[in-house]
């Protein structure tokens, strides 16, 4: 099928907090909504289509949320797609939006994602409601263990990701944690959660969303600010679970990962992309994808941590923003990590904007890294092909 | 969820969120392979599929190599050894979510069974949480024979046998090399 470029025009979302106990689901969504509406100088009236992204219902016990939050999107009469691939929801939610658009099935789509952690339990809704269950970081643990012992990373490098992304999100007035005095001794001295993860090298659980309004090249030349342009898409899923599965390095995040590359015309990752949003929920998976994205050869990605180039003025910086570690509505993560990276390359990420950024990574994953979504985003069509 | 002070909430104060409680109780049809598996654990055997084309062993048993994309059959069906290595842990530090009965930290291993096939998340038993660690060798503790129930399996399960199995404790043998198990990271 024939594509036509695609483009972010408008980008909002919510200030991300513990408990959101201000707004309503519906309410919670429209203010990212209209907030992207508001960027754009669109109205509800001139969408055409909306894909709205959730991670599982029971984390917090809504069910079906879509068919009650039609009107609350501006939905009635149009189109509505709901998107659902556990952690990486909001990324495939972004990809399909995107993929409306180049496919020229709609000029203009909006695509929301969101969670609402406060008025549910994750740990009880991936638990069943049972005893004993391990919540994310418990299915993770073992598989950083694997990754620490196989690349000889010290055990400091989880502590510096979780303080690098702390200082990060001081920078971002939407980050659900604004932690000014977070230090190593902290993190490390932080209660032990899932061994070797401690506390303060987890996500927090958050109430946000976020929204993105996608359009054609047509509409990026009417926008009224600068459009970030889709230069390459990719989606990819692996069983949670075979014999012989490699979880430090998924082979659906390799694929992935390449499939974008190319997509974008990208040859040398490390060097050619400016900016970096990554799905980092525990602290060591920042070194573990970029290695498991062949950013970084085997055993160099927490070379690159311990360096400080992943740092907001080092030469890849990843999660200027504060990353998941800092915010994590669940469904809206991933989307967050997709107009995150399309703020950068627009321009417009404020005080935590990386200098020079033109061509950006995002990725999400979810289930038992089972599940891949990724986009490389430009400041131009040509970003990628200035680098060469 | 329910708040262990909710009763000492001010009566007058607004309405921030409300409690629901509900349950859904339904019987769930394994399918025939799956039903084989939870069979042989109430029968103290644990079965797998060993896929005729890699050699990749599957348990529970799926009916298929979801890798060399084949069928498997009671002809693919072997019989797996109830003693194996631990290749990974974690120490679970518990959160107190509705329904959650642990208070004290435990351990969840992941074990590479003697002969072929993986299990995930078992529990370890007899071992202070602190002295886990890869290498060791265990073997199977099954529930007592008036205990034992395959209730809690379903067509999606991810390997574990709650209810058939207790957990696994060490069997007091020397560690196995880490070459024997350093690839299994599950």
């Amino acid at each position: 099928m024939s594509t036509q470029p695609a483009a972010v025009i408008g980008i909002g979302q919510t200030k991300h907090k513990k408990k959101r106990d201000d707004v309503s689901l519906p309410g919670l969504v429209r203010e990212a909504a209209q907030r992207a509406l508001d960027d754009a100088e669109l109205n509800w009236t001139d969408i055409d289509a909306v894909v709205l992204g959730k991670a599982p219902d029971p984390f917090e016990g809504v069910m079906m949320p879509e068919l009650s939050m039609a009107d609350a999107l501006g939905a009635n009469g149009k189109p509505i797609m709901r998107v659902h691939t556990a952690g990486s929801v909001g990324g495939s939610t972004a990809l399909v939006a995107t993929h409306l658009v180049q496919t020229g099935v709609h000029d203009r789509v909006l695509t929301v994602a969101y969670e609402k952690q406060a008025e549910g339990n994750a740990q009880w809704g991936l638990a069943g409601g049972r005893s004993g269950g391990m919540g994310a970081g418990g299915i993770f643990a073992p598989w950083m263990r694997t990754y620490i012992r196989r690349s000889g990373a010290p055990e400091d490098i989880g502590w510096k990701v979780a303080v690098k992304d702390r200082q990060n999100a001081c920078k971002n007035p939407y980050a659900h944690l604004h932690l000014p005095d977070i230090s190593i001794e902290k993190v490390k001295e932080s209660p032990m959660l899932w061994d070797p993860i401690h506390f303060l090298e987890s996500c927090p659980s958050s109430d946000g969303a976020v929204a993105m309004v996608l359009t054609n090249e047509a509409g990026a030349k009417k926008a009224p600010r600068k459009p970030a342009w889709v230069l390459g898409t990719a989606m990819r899923s692996e069983l949670g679970t075979f014999p012989g599965r490699d979880t430090v390095r998924p082979r659906a995040g390799v694929e992935c990962a390449h499939m974008v590359y190319d997509a974008a015309g990208i040859k040398n990752p490390r060097e050619q992309i400016d900016v970096a949003e990554l799905y980092v929920p525990f602290s060591w998976y920042e070194p573990m994808w970029l290695e498991g994205h062949d950013i970084a050869g085997p055993g160099e990605g927490w070379r690159m941590v311990e360096s400080g180039e992943t740092e907001i003025t080092g030469n890849f910086p990843v999660n200027a923003s504060g990353g998941v570690l800092s915010s994590n509505p669940i469904g809206a993560s991933g989307m967050l990590r997709f107009a995150e990276a399309a703020l950068q390359v627009r321009g417009e990420a404020g005080e935590h904007q990386v200098a020079d950024a033109h061509v950006g990574l995002a990725q999400a994953y979810g289930g038992s890294a089972q599940y891949f979504a990724m986009w490389v985003v430009g400041s131009t069509l040509d970003a990628v092909d200035k680098k060469k | 969820m329910t708040d262990a002070k909710q009763d000492e909430v001010d009566p007058n104060a607004p309405v921030a969120g409300m409690d629901f409680f509900m349950q859904l109780e339904y019987h769930e049809l394994l399918c025939p392979v799956v039903r084989e598996f939870a069979d042989a654990l109430m029968d103290k055997r644990l079965i797998g599929h060993r896929c005729p084309q890699c050699g990749l062993v599957y348990s529970p048993p799926r009916g298929y190599c979801p890798i060399c994309v084949v069928p498997t059959t009671k002809a693919d069906e072997i019989e797996l050894a109830t003693r194996g290595i631990v290749t990974n842990y974690t120490v679970v530090t518990p959160v107190q979510y509705y329904g959650q009965e642990e208070t004290e930290p435990f351990a969840k291993v992941s074990l590479q069974l003697d002969g072929g096939g993986n299990l995930s998340l078992q529990d370890l038993l007899e071992v202070p949480v602190e002295q886990v660690h890869p290498g060791m060798r265990v073997e199977v503790v099954w529930a007592p024979d008036s205990e034992r129930k395959v209730d809690d399996i379903t067509n999606r399960s991810w390997g574990t046998a709650e209810g058939a199995i207790q957990g696994w404790k060490p069997t007091g043998e020397p560690d196995a090399s880490p070459d024997d198990y350093s690839d299994k990271v599950f």
